[in-house]
């Protein structure tokens, strides 16, 4: 259950008491970074040791697992687990203890209403719309009736495993079960349809911190950058982002209101965080501002950027506002002061008469030095380049490690680092999105909109990342949706293949929700992969894939294809929801087709 | 004496810290420390007092020299006066760049406190420097210099006591014939 408050003293019960070491499994992105950051300093603060395990789907998870759960009692998952049966999964001892902290939605029943060993941390106005407990579980009386087990554990996740072999075996069942067995199945399919995000754990994390009065200005930071990176890779609502942002700017305001006093004001070398109304261009602060307006996707898919008639738009965009050519090209630190002064202002009225009303922002930008200057957004995709970086051969966990380290404020140069390579990848997603469009290599396949990238594309290899390839498919949707006149197709879901491993012949697909202005962010993919790619791997056996967010299919459940009756697809062994999964090559079509009739 | 073992003795000075934590008198080989109590001020060594702040468990409370009107006072002081004036503090310089590195946020107006310390050691490095040169020019046998601080008497020590040593030698080496013994100083 919730165990919000109840974490501190947990872990103080752990350094006391019983010196016990402590497992984090981190997925890989950034908000868990982030989370992973404020949580390691508040180990510190308490001297708990730690061992630290990025993972990047769920077999990595489960390899683990496998490995470290003799030495350790209590592990501590950072944005992976919370959406599948982690119990039944992992099959840990009776004494292992979970702390859940995952935006990943929604939080899987049985996860929920553990009371032993699974701990949730979630905010406690953030709302979960978990399906009632009596509507889900049994009591134990009526089940003793029914069937003729002595188990006495009142685990739900037993309960449940009772009840699918009730109906599996096709036990004569009294109609009052059966019409149990019916209304616990509607609820727990639309519970899981949709998969969405709840609030950033950077955020929970940072809320723990302040709740054990160990809050620190670095902390704070990480718990917005977490929160911007949400709303890059646009898992949440504007309402919810906007929201998130109120809420840390009291934070903000707490910590930081001393630069204002004159008096006794800071050292310049403290690290400042200022809340700031800001443009939305995509590194324009590290960049010029002409490279930045070419390569940020909402300006280039509102200019159209990818035909010529686009590019003349741009520069009467740019006349528009009086500012020359020559400025606008060379580093924005360069840029003449006197352009620089009311540079928002200008970009937004020109903005709005070219058709781009959400041109600014609500963001932080934090400073500390005389020089260094960034903006939330800045470091998220730094960080993001960092941890997906394919130039040199390192590890996975050797570029995890390099972008964690990015995060605190004494590793500039990787920092920097990072920058460099995000302009290389953004410029890298331009230059495809453009070349898709322009070829018209985005299909509609019906229900939804496919585009495969081609193995000689350059910069493919970039691609093969799962962050990469979202960013990519966003932008990607973005520009469609703006140069197309099909009004069906501007409603469709997008799903983007590209090639993952040339020699093992592996390809990387990704699905992601339709781009509509209301839209609540809710992806059904997941679902809808997992049964694309039928009950045992039909297509290929599980392999890396993310656990993203996912819903089933919005048909009815008896067209399943392989024949799945609705009773046994319940018999499966837990299922793993993910919108990011790896095929073989020759398996993608018959993957396709699959998926195409699911949703038709 | 390396510039560490001098910051290392200098990391026994006393200093105030406000605790948000509590403990019971601890005993240590060197003395007593505590109780400490949330909120009440206690006096510390400064190498646990750094510590503490590292891990969030108190804040520093900046010595009542390290004010930038006393410290302008001071400055100017040393400026006046041909020779060394007290100092505050013996350790005043590792002090400062201890608690400005790890408790800046601590401590009110710490940049100019910073430039203020840094001209105060400029200045008196300045007359060390002269001094020594006008000891070595004029072949004094003794010199006696008060208040100087342990830093500073450690930056020139070394080098000072090796170059006139070099000096003697090669002085009596000028002497020649007059001691066949010239051999055995080397």
């Amino acid at each position: 259950m919730y165990q919000h408050t109840l974490f501190g003293a947990y872990i103080n019960a752990i350094i006391l008491l019983l010196l016990q070491r402590v497992l984090l499994l981190v997925a890989s992105d950034v908000d868990a970074l982030c989370a992973c950051k404020i949580l390691q300093a508040l180990f510190q603060c308490d001297h708990v040791q730690y061992t630290l395990v990025p993972v990047a789907g769920w077999q990595e998870l489960e390899t683990a697992f496998l490995e470290h759960k003799d030495q350790f009692k209590y592990f501590v998952f950072i944005n992976c687990g919370a959406n599948v049966d982690l119990l039944e999964i992992l099959q840990p001892e009776e004494d292992t203890f979970f702390f859940i902290c995952d935006s990943h939605r929604p939080i899987n029943v049985v996860n929920v209403y553990n009371d032993t060993q699974i701990k949730l941390l979630v905010k406690q106005d953030d709302d979960l719309d978990v399906p009632a407990y009596d509507d889900i579980f049994r009591d134990e009386e009526d089940e003793e009736e029914d069937s003729e087990d002595e188990s006495d554990g009142s685990e739900p996740s037993e309960k449940r495993r009772r009840f699918e072999e009730v109906c599996c075996t096709g036990r004569k069942v009294t109609l009052q079960m059966w019409l149990f067995l019916h209304f616990r199945r509607e609820i727990l399919f639309d519970y899981e349809q949709y998969e969405y995000h709840g609030t950033s754990s950077a955020m929970v994390m940072f809320d723990l911190a302040w709740i054990m009065s160990k809050d620190l200005n670095d902390m704070l930071w990480w718990a917005i950058v977490g929160l911007t990176d949400q709303w890059v890779q646009d898992k949440i609502t504007q309402m919810k982002y906007v929201t998130d942002i109120g809420i840390l700017q009291r934070h903000v305001s707490r910590h930081n209101h001393r630069n204002e006093d004159e008096e006794n004001s800071l050292s310049i070398d403290c690290m400042r965080i200022a809340f700031e109304y800001d443009l939305r261009l995509a590194l324009y602060q590290h960049w010029s501002l002409y490279e930045s307006l070419c390569n940020t996707s909402y300006t280039s898919a509102s200019l159209k950027l990818w035909s010529v008639q686009g590019q003349k738009r741009l520069q009467e965009f740019l006349a528009d506002m009086g500012l020359p050519l020559k400025q606008v090209k060379q580093k924005f630190n360069s840029m003449d002061v006197s352009l620089k002064e009311n540079l928002r202002e200008m970009i937004e009225e020109s903005a709005n008469k070219f058709g781009m009303k959400d041109l600014r922002v609500q963001t932080f930008s934090i400073h500390f030095g005389f020089k260094n200057k960034f903006s939330a957004s800045d470091i998220v995709y730094a960080t993001t380049s960092l941890m997906e970086n394919i130039e040199k051969e390192d590890s996975e966990t050797t570029n995890f490690i390099k972008a964690l380290d990015s995060l605190s404020r004494g590793n500039l140069d990787k920092l920097h680092q990072g920058l460099d390579l995000a302009k290389k990848q953004l410029r890298a997603i331009q230059q495809t999105v453009a070349s898709c469009i322009c070829t018209n290599l985005v299909i509609s396949q019906g229900p939804f909109l496919y585009c495969s990238l081609m193995e000689g594309t350059p910069d493919v290899k970039l691609f093969s990342k799962p962050v990469s390839l979202c960013l990519l498919s966003k932008y990607l949707l973005k520009s469609f949706v703006c140069s197309t006149k099909n009004k069906r197709c501007k409603l469709l879901p997008l799903v983007m293949a590209a090639p993952m491993d040339v020699e093992q012949g592996t390809v990387i697909m990704v699905g992601i929700p339709p781009e509509v202005e209301s839209s609540d962010k809710k992806n059904f993919f997941g679902r809808a992969f997992e049964k694309a790619r039928g009950p045992q791997g039909a297509v290929l056996p599980a392999g890396p894939g993310r656990c993203c967010p996912a819903g089933s299919v919005h048909a009815s459940s008896t067209d399943s294809p392989g024949g799945l009756s609705p009773a046994s697809k319940r018999c499966l062994p837990a299922q793993k929801p993910q919108t990011i999964i790896e095929l073989k090559t020759e398996d993608r079509s018959k993957f396709l087709d699959a998926l195409i009739s699911l949703l038709s | 004496m390396e510039p560490a073992e001098v910051e290392f003795l200098a990391e026994k000075e006393l200093v105030t810290i406000v605790p948000n934590f509590s403990l019971d008198r601890i005993h240590l080989i060197g003395g007593d420390l505590g109780p400490f109590n949330p909120g009440l001020p206690v006096e510390v060594p400064v190498w646990l007092a750094i510590n503490l702040k590292q891990r969030q468990k108190c804040r520093l409370i900046p010595p009542e020299w390290m004010d930038v009107g006393k410290l302008e006072e001071i400055r100017d002081q040393e400026r006046k006066e041909d020779t060394f004036t007290p100092m505050p503090s013996p350790y005043y310089m590792e002090l400062t760049k201890l608690l400005l590195n790890y408790a800046s946020d601590n401590i009110p107006r710490a940049d100019e406190i910073r430039t203020l310390v840094k001209d105060t050691w400029d200045t008196r490095m300045a007359k060390l420097r002269l001094s020594a040169d006008s000891f070595v020019r004029q072949q004094e046998a003794h010199a006696k210099l008060d208040n100087l601080t342990l830093m500073e008497i450690n930056t020139t020590g070394t080098f000072l006591t090796q170059a006139l040593d070099h000096m003697y030698k090669l002085r009596t080496n000028l002497q020649p014939g007059e001691s066949s013994h010239s051999q055995d100083f080397w």
